[in-house]
């Protein structure tokens, strides 16, 4: 029997062109909500970006994940007949999504006042950097910057690599970790809304978003700290080298201590009885981590890892993009979909980063290429509209 | 109204994955009872001596809204009251090892006997399925695991270990997964078990750059650098630790960034003419830049180039957010006061409504059983006696 989607019957309009509102769009389509794209005759610039699905260039990867299960449509919103068209999309829909500038949202028909005046009932999501209301609600933000702009930015790296190279500028985390946070905040609010009842207009920021979930270091300024990447590694554990890649070590409690103190081989140092003590441990740590580093070097990170979560002791492998894709654990789970591609090969897609009773949410593909003619047998999915 | 108002949480999670999950909710209008024991309260709860000192964890961000009742679970009276307590919710939260409830006798099986429209979320570090189903494991782990920790760190140097950052977008993404969860039980009248593993929510992250791996595309540690845009970085300024962020692309946005920084020299150099050249020639690029940010003042410099509308911030340390007019304007940034009256910044829900009241925290952190003679009391209608006699037995405990 096919799975009901969460967000069957759900219908979402979409005028995105960065990465955190396609997100937010992307994870409602994924749910099962009829997500449309409305993006200009030239297509989303998303369609452009790095990395590809291919080692010579071919779609681009981010677009491909950010649109699957959407359908797209050209529309001009510079025009009024591209107006009158977004008009008769948004009159069937429940949630707008946009990232349009607040400078521009009113030239594109957009307005927030007009919208909610026009459709009552919608939920109208705006998704900007730094939100649509506030006295930076105009300024810019890229991945980079966003990250920077909430405080993890600062704090990255930490343990190892801050150690390795403490004269060097702070780090952003890979991909497009800021705006995606951006994305799932967006999602929740707009279906927070909708549940309300309420048609609303939701302003949702990617550096308030970023800000939420670094919560913590907010929290340790009201106890009085001041964090920095430099200072706030863990004293022991964290990336640990192994002979054939890296760890992650970090045990918080005593039993995992004693289960890593098993591992080792209840080496000498380790039954001194002052370091039953967190606290001393902690004070310790550089000697700890330098028994733990040489024991680890001459061993192999599988035979570790399988070792440890037997004891309990928390380790994971540094898994590279290779080993995710063909993991056990992942193929296990059917983590990632065998997706077509315009070219006729096929590429692999985690379709979603959760999943409802047991199955893995279903693999919607993404629109064609915009220099790919629609196939008459296309899915209604896959093919494209014109306006 | 809150968006959530009227929607209750059977809260069992623990540690920050779990509980940040119905912390959003929370500040959305759900009421939150969060379940513990005296005999094993939440450990972040308790301080604990990872950073060199016993100082507190996340608990107070996390817990602030929520009810605290106390619960032995380990009685079988006490799993029995669990169910009473789920039976008048309508979301029950777990993230505790997988299989965990289910020996507990409150496996979502279990708990649907007595809810029968149950959302049940379960976040946990691998799932609820697969070999590695029992591994334990935290946000550093979820990172590793995931692939968001490979790719992450400078080119020349190892994997970078994720922080909390991880564990809360784990709970983000549940608490987005509980949302859905409810649309459809309203829909349909049914409800779902949710499976969050938070290694598959940090494999989501980088979804993009697993699809192209798949079919042999080019992926890299990059650090702060990106596939085609320069300058992009951080450069240093006339204060140490002081990072200026900067994120140029376009030949437009060159253009104005070379007017806007007075580079003059830069524009007429034949490497940097467009972006296939400026970002070839990216190191030579980032020295001329950083020559002329270490004579910089951080803060005029966004100002003029934000002003320009070009993508700058600095590297904001934690005295920057938690003083920001803009974020405090936006309630990203709030003043709580907790039960012992101490007042302290905390960090608001993530976005604005026009049409429900706003999304926030509104009491602070609960202490252990706070809220027990609402929760035993009122809404499941025990007399004091009975309560009494459920504390004698270490049932409510």
């Amino acid at each position: 029997m096919d799975m009901v989607l969460p967000l069957a019957g759900i219908r979402c309009i979409e005028c995105a062109t960065g990465v955190a509102a396609a997100y937010a769009g992307r994870l409602l389509a994924s749910m099962g909500a009829d997500v449309v794209m409305v993006e200009p005759e030239e297509g989303s610039p998303l369609r452009r970006e790095p990395p590809f699905l291919g080692p010579d260039g071919g779609e681009s990867a981010l677009f491909a994940y950010l649109s699957a299960g959407k359908q797209a449509i050209s529309i001009d919103l510079g025009t009024e007949a591209g107006q009158a068209e977004l008009a008769r999309l948004l009159g069937t829909a429940n949630i707008l999504i946009e990232d349009v500038a607040i400078a521009d949202k009113a030239a594109m028909g957009l307005d927030p006042e007009k919208v909610s005046a026009r459709w009552p009932a919608l939920v109208h999501l705006s998704l900007l950097p730094f939100g649509s209301h506030g006295p930076k609600a105009g300024w810019v933000g890229s991945e980079l910057t966003l990250i920077h702009s909430a405080g993890e930015g600062f704090l990255l790296p930490n343990g190892l690599s801050a150690a390795l190279f403490p004269e060097r500028p702070p780090l952003k985390i890979a991909g497009h970790f800021a705006e995606m946070q951006g994305g799932v905040a967006g999602a929740l609010s707009a279906l927070a809304a909708l549940w309300s009842g309420t048609g609303q207009y939701v302003d949702v920021s990617v550096q308030d978003a970023n800000l939420a979930v670094g919560a913590f270091t907010v929290q340790r300024y009201g106890d009085g700290s001041l964090e920095h990447r430099l200072s706030r590694s863990f004293r022991y554990g964290g990336v640990i080298e192994c002979r054939d890649g890296n760890v992650e070590l970090l045990t918080l409690e005593q039993r995992q201590w004693h289960g890593l103190l098993e591992l080792m081989g209840r080496p000498d140092w380790s039954q001194d009885p002052a370091l039953e003590d967190a606290v001393v441990r902690s004070q310790r740590g550089d000697f700890i981590n330098a028994q733990i580093r040489s024991w680890a070097a001459s061993r192999n990170v599988e035979d570790v890892v399988m070792a440890a979560q037997k004891l309990g002791v928390p380790m994971a492998r540094y898994n590279t993009p290779e080993q995710i894709l063909s993991g056990q654990h992942e193929t296990a789970r059917g983590l990632f979909a065998e997706m077509p591609m315009a070219d006729g090969r096929a590429c692999r897609m985690q379709t979603g980063p959760f999943r409802f009773d047991g199955r893995p949410l279903p693999a919607r593909p993404w629109p064609v290429p915009l220099d790919v003619e629609p196939q008459p047998v296309a899915t209604p999915l896959a093919r494209r509209e014109r306006a | 109204m809150k968006p959530l108002e009227g929607v209750r949480i059977a809260d069992f999670t623990v540690h920050a994955a779990g509980p940040f999950c119905t912390h959003m909710l929370s500040q959305l209008g759900a009421e939150c009872i969060k379940i513990e024991s005296a005999l094993r309260p939440d450990i972040f709860r308790k301080s604990h001596a990872v950073y060199g000192r016993n100082g507190p964890a996340s608990f107070d961000q996390v817990a602030s809204n929520k009810l605290s009742i106390r619960l032995n679970m380990k009685h079988r009276d006490g799993v029995a009251l669990a169910k009473r307590l789920v039976a008048v919710s309508d979301v029950a939260a777990e993230s505790f090892r997988a299989g965990v409830m289910t020996r507990l006798g409150l496996g979502y099986d279990d708990l649907r006997q007595v809810k029968p429209d149950l959302v049940m979320v379960s976040v946990s570090s691998s799932g609820q399925t697969g070999p590695d189903s029992h591994f334990a494991g935290y946000a550093p782990l979820f990172g590793a695991w995931g692939g968001l920790g490979y790719l992450s760190g400078y080119s020349d140097g190892p994997p970078m270990e994720m922080r909390h950052v991880m564990d809360h977008s784990v709970g983000l993404n549940a608490a987005l997964a509980v949302m859905a969860a409810l649309h459809k039980r309203r829909t349909t009248g049914e409800g779902s078990h949710i499976d969050v593993a938070a290694r598959e929510v940090a494999s989501s992250l980088v979804g993009e750059a697993l699809m192209a791996v798949s079919v042999g595309g080019q992926v890299e540690r990059l650090g702060n650098d990106d596939y085609i845009r320069a300058p992009h970085g951080l450069y240093a300024t006339n204060t140490a630790d002081r990072w200026l962020g900067i994120a140029v692309g376009s030949d437009n946005e060159w253009r104005t960034f070379v007017a806007v920084t007075g580079l003059a020299a830069l524009a007429a150099d034949p490497r940097f003419r467009n972006a296939e050249g400026r970002h070839a020639n990216r190191r030579a690029l980032d020295a001329a830049v950083s020559a002329w940010s270490a004579r910089q003042d951080a803060e005029d410099a966004v100002e003029r180039l934000q002003r320009a509308g070009i993508a700058a911030h600095i590297s904001w340390n934690t005295h920057d957010l938690v003083t920001d007019p803009h974020l405090r304007e936006r309630g990203a940034i709030v003043d709580v006061v907790d039960s012992e009256g101490g007042a302290r910044a905390a960090v608001g829900f993530p976005g604005r409504f026009s049409g429900s009241d706003a999304a926030s925290i509104t009491r602070g952190t609960p202490k252990l059983g706070e809220h027990e003679d609402y929760v035993y009391g009122e809404l499941l209608g025990m007399g004091r006696r009975e309560i009494d006699s459920l504390v004698e037995q270490q049932i409510i405990y």
